[in-house]
C-alpha cells in the first residue's frame, strides 16, 4: 500500500456522514448513528463537513431533489447510499467505505464536476438563502442582494430568506421552516413538510420500548442542540439499548441517571428557562398535546419522564398532534434568534411520522 | 523587585515553540477524541486516534468554495487562529528562556486575543452563507461578554507584580502563586481562554444547530486550519496562564521548563474536559452574566489586589 493508499485508509477510518432521515424512518437513522459510533465514524454537521450521505428511507420527489442539491455540495471524495431497513445499514456503509477508498472512481467523479458552485436563487437548502427580489444587475454570483426591512429598533436591516431544514443535523425529519432572518433573528416563518415517496400503511401501535426509545431520541436531539454532547450521547445510548431489545431494567436505570443529571444542571436550566412558553390556554386553543405545556426545559424533563413511564407500562395513549404542533411553530419562533428557535423546535420534537398517516387518510 | 534572569533566545527557536504548540494541540484533540468516544460508548483508544484520522481525511478532501465568497477575507479568517496562537506563545517564558522579553508582554497577549474577534468574524463572513454569518454574529456577542472581564483579569497580576513584563510577573510569585490569592481573576482568565478558543460551552459560534456555524462551509485544508487553530489557541491560553497565575517554572524536583510544560498540559486537559460537563452558554444569556457578574467581580478582585499591594509597600 503506497502513501496515498495509507492516507485513504486513515481518512476513511474517520469518515463523516450526513444522515438524511425521511419521515417515518427514524429507526433506520438511529441504526445508522449506532453503526457510525461502532466504526469510529462521525455524523457530519453540514454538507461541507461530509464525505458520505446516507438517506434513511424512501424520499418523495421534493426531498429527493433537496438531497441531490446537497450531494452537489459535498467537497469530495464522496459517496452516497440509501438504507430502508435497519438491517441494510451495515452493508450500505461498507459500500460507501469502498467507494471512498477507490481513488480512480473519486478522480473520475471530481473530473465530472463543475469547478465553481452553481449560483442562483434555486439553491436555498443549506446555505445562501435565496434572497429577496433585488436588482438583478447587482447580483454577485447570481444571488440578488438582500432587501432591507424594518428592524426591532426602527432602523433598517437586511432581510435574508433562509430555510431551516430539511437536511440539518438534529432536525425533525422532512420539516422545513422557511424563515426570514434579520441578523440572526427570525422575523417570519412558514412550515412545510417534505414527505416520503409513497404513503405506507398506518403504523401499528408501537411497543412500549420503542415509544420510550423515540422519546430518548427526542431528548438526545434537544440536548445536542443545547450543546451538551455528553448528555446527548447518554440519551442515545439508552435509546439504543431499548431498540436493541436490551435489558429493560438497565435502560430504566440509565434513564433515571440521565433525568437526574438533566434536572440538576443549573446551567441547562439557566439556558432553557423561559424559552418557548406555552400556557394551558394555548394548549387547549391550539390542540397541542398536554406535554407541550411549559417552556423548553419543562418539555425536556417531560420527555424523559414520559419515556420512563412508557417503560413502566404506564403509557398514555399517543395522540397524533403532529399537525397541530407544526402549525404552532411559526408563532412560537417569531422574534427569537436562530438558537432559540432551534431549541423550541427540538423541544416539541414534531413527529413528522404523522405525515404518513395523514397521507393514508387523504 | 528581584531582577529576573530571562534569556532571550534566537528567533530560530520559534520553530521549536511552534512545534510544541502543535504537539499540545494534537494532544488536546486526542484527549477530546478519547473522551467523546468513551461517552458515545465506543473505544477510548480508537477515539484518541481521531486527530490522525481527521487530519488524513481533511488532507485528502477537496477544498470548496461558495457562491460569491469573499475569498481573501475567508482564507484570512481560516488561517488566522493558528497565527494568533503562535504569536501568543512568543511571550511565554519556558523556564528562563523566552522568545521575546517584551516590557509589555501582557498587553501583547491582550492585543493578540482581540485579533481573534476579527479572525472568527472573517471566517464567518467570508463564506457568504447564512449559517456561517450567524456563527460570526454569535462570536461577536460572546466576545462582548468576555473581553472586558478578561482585560481586568490580566490587569490583576500586572498590578501585583507592578510590571507588564511576563518575567517580572513570574518573579513576583515567589512563595505564593497568583492563582491562590487572586482566584477570581484566574477563573475569569480561564473562562475567557475557553471563550476565545470557541470551545466547549463557548462554542455556539460553531454550534451544531447552525451546521457548524463559522465552520459550516469549510472543507479540506481550510477546515483543518480552523480546527487546529482552535486547539492551538486553547494550548496558548493554557501556556500563558502558567507564568501569569501558576508560578511559571516553580516546582520541586523537575527543572523549570518541564514544570511549565506540565502545568500547561494539566490546564489544557481541564479546558478540554470542560466540554463534557456543561451545555453551551448561549451568548444572548451569557452576556448578562458577563457584564453583571464577571465584570464587577473581577473589578473587585483588582481593587483587593491593589489595596494589598499598596499596603505591603
Amino acid at each position: 500500500m503506497g502513501l496515498s493508499g495509507r492516507l485513504a485508509a486513515y481518512a476513511v477510518s474517520g469518515a463523516h456522514v450526513l444522515v438524511v432521515e425521511v419521515p417515518g424512518w427514524w429507526e433506520t437513522r438511529a441504526a445508522v448513528e449506532r453503526a457510525l459510533t461502532a466504526r469510529g465514524w462521525r455524523t457530519a454537521l453540514s454538507p461541507a463537513d461530509a464525505d458520505v450521505i446516507v438517506v434513511c428511507g424512501d424520499p418523495g420527489e421534493q426531498l429527493s431533489a433537496v438531497v441531490d442539491r446537497v450531494w452537489e455540495q459535498l467537497p469530495g471524495p464522496r459517496a452516497r447510499a440509501t438504507a430502508l431497513h435497519t438491517d441494510e445499514v451495515g452493508a450500505a456503509l461498507d459500500e460507501t467505505a469502498l467507494a471512498l477508498r477507490d481513488d480512480q472512481h473519486q478522480r473520475r467523479d471530481a473530473g465530472d464536476r463543475a469547478r465553481e458552485p452553481a449560483g442562483g436563487a434555486d439553491r436555498g437548502d443549506m446555505d445562501h438563502g435565496d434572497m429577496d427580489h433585488g436588482d438583478m444587475e447587482m447580483a454577485p454570483g447570481g444571488i440578488p442582494l438582500a432587501s432591507g426591512g424594518e428592524d426591532r429598533d426602527g432602523l433598517e436591516m437586511d432581510v435574508l430568506h433562509v430555510p431551516l431544514g430539511p437536511v440539518l443535523p438534529h432536525w425533525p425529519a422532512g420539516l422545513v421552516l422557511r424563515c426570514s432572518l434579520q441578523g440572526d433573528v427570525v422575523t417570519e416563518a412558514q412550515v412545510e413538510v417534505l414527505g416520503p415517496a409513497a404513503p405506507s400503511p398506518a403504523l401499528s401501535a408501537p411497543a412500549d420500548e420503542r415509544r420510550a426509545a423515540r422519546r430518548c431520541d427526542g431528548a438526545a436531539r434537544l440536548l445536542a442542540i443545547a450543546g451538551w454532547d455528553d448528555a446527548a450521547a447518554a440519551a442515545r445510548r439508552t435509546r439504543d439499548v431499548l431498540l436493541d431489545g436490551g435489558d429493560r431494567d438497565d435502560a430504566a436505570r440509565q434513564l433515571d441517571r440521565l433525568a437526574s443529571r438533566v434536572t440538576r444542571s443549573l446551567t441547562l436550566r439557566w439556558m432553557l428557562r423561559g424559552l418557548g412558553c406555552v400556557d394551558g390556554a394555548a394548549v387547549a386553543a391550539r390542540g397541542l398535546p398536554e406535554s407541550a405545556r411549559g417552556d423548553v426545559h419543562d418539555r425536556l424533563v417531560a420527555m424523559l419522564r414520559q419515556s420512563r413511564a412508557d417503560l413502566r407500562g404506564e403509557a398514555t395513549a399517543d395522540e397524533d398532534r403532529a399537525a397541530a404542533t407544526r402549525a404552532a411553530l411559526p408563532t412560537l419562533v417569531r422574534g427569537l434568534d436562530v438558537a432559540a428557535a432551534r431549541l423550541i423546535v427540538a423541544s416539541f420534537d414534531p413527529d413528522t411520522v404523522g405525515v404518513r398517516r395523514e397521507a393514508v387518510r387523504a | 523587585m528581584p531582577d529576573v534572569a530571562v534569556t532571550t533566545v534566537s528567533g530560530a527557536w520559534a520553530l521549536v515553540a511552534a512545534l510544541l504548540v502543535g504537539v499540545f494541540a494534537v494532544a488536546a484533540a486526542s484527549f477530546d477524541g478519547a473522551l467523546a468516544a468513551r461517552s458515545a460508548g465506543g473505544g477510548a483508544r480508537a477515539g484518541a486516534r481521531m486527530p490522525l484520522a481527521e487530519t488524513a481525511r481533511l488532507m485528502r478532501q477537496r477544498r470548496r468554495t461558495t457562491v460569491a465568497a469573499d475569498g481573501p477575507l475567508w482564507r484570512t479568517g481560516g488561517g488566522g487562529l493558528l497565527v494568533v496562537a503562535l504569536l501568543m506563545v512568543v511571550v511565554v517564558p519556558l523556564g528562563s528562556w523566552t522568545l521575546a522579553d517584551l516590557a509589555v508582554g501582557i498587553v501583547w497577549f491582550n492585543a493578540m486575543d482581540v485579533v481573534v474577534w476579527a479572525v472568527v468574524w472573517l471566517a464567518g463572513w467570508g463564506a457568504n452563507s447564512a449559517y456561517s454569518l450567524v456563527g460570526g454574529y454569535r462570536f461577536l456577542a460572546q466576545a462582548l461578554a468576555y473581553e472586558l472581564p478578561l482585560m481586568f483579569a490580566l490587569t490583576a497580576p500586572a498590578v501585583a507584580a507592578r510590571s507588564l513584563r511576563v518575567a517580572d510577573v513570574v518573579a513576583a510569585q515567589h512563595g505564593l502563586w497568583f492563582a491562590v490569592w487572586m482566584p477570581v481573576a484566574f477563573a475569569v482568565y480561564c473562562l475567557s481562554v475557553v471563550a476565545f478558543s470557541v470551545w466547549g460551552p463557548f462554542a455556539p459560534a460553531a454550534g451544531s444547530d447552525i451546521g457548524g456555524g463559522v465552520l459550516a462551509e469549510t472543507s479540506g485544508v481550510d477546515r483543518l486550519l480552523l480546527l487546529a487553530g482552535r486547539y492551538a489557541l486553547l494550548a496558548a491560553g493554557a501556556a500563558f496562564a502558567v507564568p501569569l497565575f501558576l508560578g511559571g517554572g516553580a516546582g520541586p524536583l523537575l527543572p523549570a521548563p518541564v514544570w511549565v510544560l506540565v502545568k500547561t498540559l494539566l490546564l489544557l486537559a481541564a479546558f478540554v474536559a470542560l466540554r463534557r460537563r456543561l451545555p453551551a452558554l448561549r451568548p444572548d444569556r451569557f452576556v448578562e452574566a458577563g457584564w453583571l457578574v464577571l465584570l464587577p467581580a473581577v473589578l473587585l478582585q483588582v481593587l483587593v489586589v491593589s489595596v494589598i499591594v499598596v499596603a505591603r509597600s
